[in-house]
């Protein structure tokens, strides 16, 4: 069976390492971009199961982002993590059209128990 | 034959047994770019109960939260401290300089936290802190470079040695970005070399 593969949207470089080596460790194949420039040509090349989509991230946000996804056929049934250290984290990913949402800081246990929960449906 | 690597190993742990008589009352971590797998790798592995106290200098985006010490703290049990001006020094505990300053050590009890200048385009410098902390603890520092893009951290460790510290450096062949490691090999006579399965277990012997 081939790996599971996620695409983290964020441009906090922490944050992208510490992902990283976890999901690598659980057998997953973690792609990272530090911005949304090119979001169409890099989610149709690494083709993910799951996208991990913070809302600062540079260029378009992560709101922008994501609806430009979701605005396209073949992109539409990825799901996508919002993820924000905003208050307004459940309008956030309302608007953004995402499948669901983690608050910042996370615990990185329920991070995965949440991207296993997408994978698995 | 003896690779390069073999030969600075064997140097190192000369000089280790010199100086294993000296207390150690604080390790100082530095890294860049490819130094948090080590630092995961180490603190699932440390002992609790850890005699000292031990400082995480790394380089992040400069409007970084607490996220680093949130996130390192899901992995050990040991207290994981973001460090604030004036923050008290204790025994273990593991403490993580916040973006966008420079960490400097007020005595053996105290640290604060300083806002000048950039230093090798960054901010903390590890050089600041190593340098800073020489000066505090002298032969009772441990100063520990990991893998990164910058030579920050070099010339502070270079100072540690001077003031009688213990330098130790990451195997640059294990370092995901070794221009850091490797250039302070160059530049100043370590006392080990440590990878990231060995890195907990000699803090743990301290």
């Amino acid at each position: 069976m081939s790996a599971k593969k996620i695409l983290i949207f964020d441009d906090d470089t922490t944050i992208l390492e510490i992902i990283t080596i976890i999901f690598e460790e659980n057998g997953y194949q973690v792609e990272i971009s530090e911005t949304s420039h090119d979001i169409l040509e890099k989610v149709s090349q690494f083709q993910p199961d799951v996208i991990l989509m913070d809302n600062w991230i540079p260029k378009i946000g992560g709101v922008q982002a994501t609806q430009l996804l979701k605005s396209h056929e073949e992109f539409r049934s990825i799901p996508v993590i919002y993820v924000t250290a905003n208050n307004d984290i459940v309008r956030l990913a309302e608007e953004a059209q995402a499948d669901d949402y983690v608050a910042k800081p996370f615990n990185l246990d329920d991070l995965e128990d949440k991207v296993a929960k997408y994978l698995e449906a | 034959m003896t690779s390069a690597s073999g030969r600075r190993q064997s140097i190192c742990n000369t000089l280790i047994m010199e100086t294993e008589n000296t207390k150690t009352e604080l390790v100082v971590i530095g890294g860049s770019a490819g130094s948090l797998q080590v630092i995961l790798e180490m603190l699932k592995k440390l002992k609790n109960g850890l005699g000292i106290p031990i400082v995480l200098v790394l380089h992040r985006k400069a409007y970084s939260n607490n996220i680093l010490q949130t996130l390192l703290q899901q992995f050990i049990s040991i207290e994981v401290v973001e460090i604030d001006d004036k923050t008290e020094i204790q025994n273990n505990k593991v403490y993580v300089v916040p973006a966008d300053y420079h960490l400097l050590f007020e005595n053996k009890n105290m640290m604060s936290l300083d806002f000048s200048e950039k230093m090798n385009y960054s901010r903390p410098s590890i050089d600041v802190t190593f340098k800073s902390a020489a000066e505090v603890y002298g032969e009772s520092l441990v100063g520990v470079l990991l893998s990164g893009a910058n030579a920050d951290g070099v010339e502070g460790l270079g100072f540690i040695k001077k003031n009688k510290g213990k330098v130790w450096i990451q195997e640059p062949e294990t370092a995901e970005v070794d221009y850091m490691p490797k250039h302070a090999l160059l530049e100043v006579a370590c006392d080990l070399i440590i990878t990231p399965d060995n890195l907990a277990g000699y803090i743990n012997q301290l």
